[in-house]
């Protein structure tokens, strides 16, 4: 190395040596910034180039931190003639407050600083560990932007070096120029990551988040949107939105609107949410809801549409107001079929009641007339009686009040014409919906087993546990039952549904059929 | 000259019953049937004059038979029943074209011909 040692400050002429030196390292800083890669940490590779075309031992990079208000050591580098480690280590362990030690006082000041003799520095805390090394002399300089102080650049050499104006200079526009790219790369940093993180979300977003410019066409098309709208965003970039989502029927309004929006800044749509309809690649056409917002952002007008696809909300929405709808006409029909039962039955026979009882009157002379008479009259009062009975219990089984699942289900079983095997029954009351709900459910599961499915045998199994009830009612008849079809089991689908309950119907023809249903009970 | 009835109900025990007391009141009781299209048989083969028509029928509604018959046939009487009562069907029993409605546990002889007068 062709340094000079013992160059005094101020020295107007500086040496051939020292001179090639400074360039030496300018030019190698200059060629690693220009080499370096996004992300890559220069400073193992800048300090080396200071130090190794100054021909000085050691050097390190102290930055401030936030956290701490101190500076802190985040990179070291020596010669390979420094064989001394226990000073490197001490560094990369020290901590610095503001104008303590040679950083200390550089990130203070904002001036670069030289301690020509290391062991005569009464501001140099290290200064044992750097006798043990054998260090003498130091210069730092602050790695610093118009804006800020970003930390200091340190190097030491193992001769005694007198102040040097010139190289102290030199390092100094050296700290301002990595300060300023420090800066720029951290700011470049916090755009890149602020994308990214605006990126990751729209990419995770279950709502599809979509973005035109002021002319209409896509600028953004995230993979929720690619999943509901069945395009590509490389395809949805570009295009217009209208021709590639809207239908055909609404684009008219669509362009009226963004028109008059942009020329008198009138909307019927921003910051409101909206239920619209949206088409796909395929041409279908789907419900969805949509919150349109402007980005506030310099330059031609952007507005981001939120849009989520409500098909299956709506479809629940529907089958909601249908199932009420339901259960509304079945009462209706239920008070229908009571009327009609009444009339036709016990009204009926207690009309024929009164007419035979008239007749017998009339012939209360006439015993022979008036006996068959009143025999009839007695044997009708007896239909009469046994009928009205039925009826009763088909409207609520007085059992199921009074007693509860268990009896009733066991009066169920005694009248049912096809032989039943009642599993164990709960012995405790569960909300009487949820009792008259699996009541019924049996009832009709017995009905159809009775009627139509020409089954021999029937299993009837309840668990009361956890707070619901899990019923399960199973015949070995023909199968095929369709709850589409009749408005019993559709009926039971509604009322199950009401309670919260899960309900299902298991028919394979040949196979027999199965209803289960589980409804919650606490 | 006694009335010529016919009887027009789905339930069979009214039928009877119905048919004695008419005919102990002094009614000529021509036939007694269970649906709408037996009955139009009847009217025409029967030439009742008056005829007691049930509301409920399994085949059609009485109110639209009657409507027919005072249609088709000017001349016949028809008087519907039910078990309801007056203030449930005279209206609609007058408006179907029916000379008037008669509760089933009001029937007599008498009531008849209070309803044909």
């Amino acid at each position: 190395m062709g340094y000079v040692c013992g160059t005094v400050s101020g020295d107007p002429m500086m040496t051939r040596g020292e001179y090639r030196a400074v360039v030496r390292a300018e030019l190698a800083v200059a060629q690693i910034l220009a080499a370096s890669a996004a992300g890559e940490s220069l400073y193992p590779r800048l300090l080396a180039a200071i130090g190794e075309s100054l021909g000085w031992d050691f050097g390190a990079w102290w930055e401030a931190s936030d956290e701490s208000g101190t500076l802190v050591c985040v990179e070291t580098w020596r010669s390979g003639s420094l064989q001394d480690g226990d000073f490197d280590t001490l560094t990369r362990r020290t901590a610095l407050a503001l104008g303590v030690g040679l950083p200390g006082r550089v990130w203070a000041t904002g001036a670069p600083a030289w301690i020509p003799d290391l062991r005569e520095d009464p501001n140099f805390p290290r200064g044992a560990a750097a006798a043990l090394a054998g260090l003498r002399s130091g210069f730092a300089f602050p790695v610093q932007s118009a804006r800020i102080a970003l930390g200091a650049i340190e190097m030491f050499c193992s001769r005694v070096h007198e102040p040097d104006e010139e190289l102290l200079e030199t390092m100094a526009i050296l700290g301002s120029q990595l300060g300023q790219l420090i800066e720029r790369g951290r700011a470049e940093r916090e755009v890149r990551e602020s994308n990214e993180r605006r990126r990751a979300i729209l990419e995770a977003a279950l709502d599809c988040v979509i973005t035109i410019d002021e002319r209409g066409r896509v600028v953004e098309f995230n993979p929720a949107a690619e999943r509901t709208f069945g395009y590509r965003s490389d395809e949805a970039i570009g295009t217009e939105m209208a021709e590639l989502i809207v239908p055909p029927a609404l684009r008219g309004r669509h362009r009226a609107g963004l028109s008059r929006l942009l020329a008198t800044g009138e909307h019927r749509i921003i910051d409101r949410r909206l239920e619209l309809t949206g088409m796909r690649s395929d041409g279908c056409e789907f419900p969805v809801e949509l919150t349109v917002t402007r980005i506030d952002l310099p330059g031609p007008p952007l507005f981001t549409g939120y849009v989520r696809d409500i098909t299956e909300r709506k479809r629940a929405e529907a089958e909601l107001r249908a199932s009420r709808a339901r259960i509304v006409d079945a009462g209706d029909e239920a008070r229908r079929r009571l009327e009609r039962d009444l009339h036709d039955g016990a009204q009926a026979r207690l009309v024929n009641l009164g007419l035979a009882l008239r007749l017998a009157r009339a012939k209360l002379e006439q015993p022979r007339e008036a006996g068959p008479l009143l025999d009839e009259a007695i044997e009708e009062l007896a239909q009469t009686t046994s009928e009205l009975r039925e009826f009763a219990r088909g409207i609520h089984p007085a059992v199921l009040t009074e007693g509860g699942l268990a009896p009733a289900l066991r009066a169920l079983a005694a009248r049912s014409r096809v032989p039943v095997q009642l599993g164990e029954l709960p012995q405790f009351r569960v909300p009487s919906s949820v009792e008259a709900t699996v009541y019924f459910l049996v009832a009709e599961a017995l009905t159809n087993a009775t009627r139509y499915s020409g089954a021999d045998r029937v299993e009837i199994n309840i668990d009361a546990a956890h707070q619901r009830v899990r019923v399960e009612v199973r015949d070995d008849g023909r199968g095929g039952a369709d709850p589409a079809v009749g408005s019993g089991l559709r009926g039971l689908a509604d009322r199950v549904a009401a309670l919260d309950g899960s309900f299902e119907v298991l028919s394979p023809t040949g196979v027999g059929t199965t209803l289960r249903a589980v409804i919650p009970s606490g | 000259m006694s009335r010529r009835v016919l009887i027009v109900d789905d339930n069979p025990g009214f039928r009877r019953l119905a048919r004695r007391l008419l005919e102990d009141d002094g009614f000529e009781v021509v036939g007694a049937v269970g649906d709408a299209s037996q009955a139009l048989l009847a009217t025409g083969e029967l030439a009742p004059e008056v005829i007691l028509l049930d509301v409920n029928l399994p085949d059609a509604s009485g109110f639209a038979l009657a409507a027919r018959i005072a249609r088709e046939r000017p001349g016949v009487a028809v008087l519907l029943t039910s078990t309801h009562s007056h203030q449930d069907f005279d209206e609609l029993a007058v408006s179907s074209g029916a000379l008037g409605f008669l509760p089933k546990d009001d029937l007599s002889g008498a009531e008849v011909e209070r309803l044909l007068r």
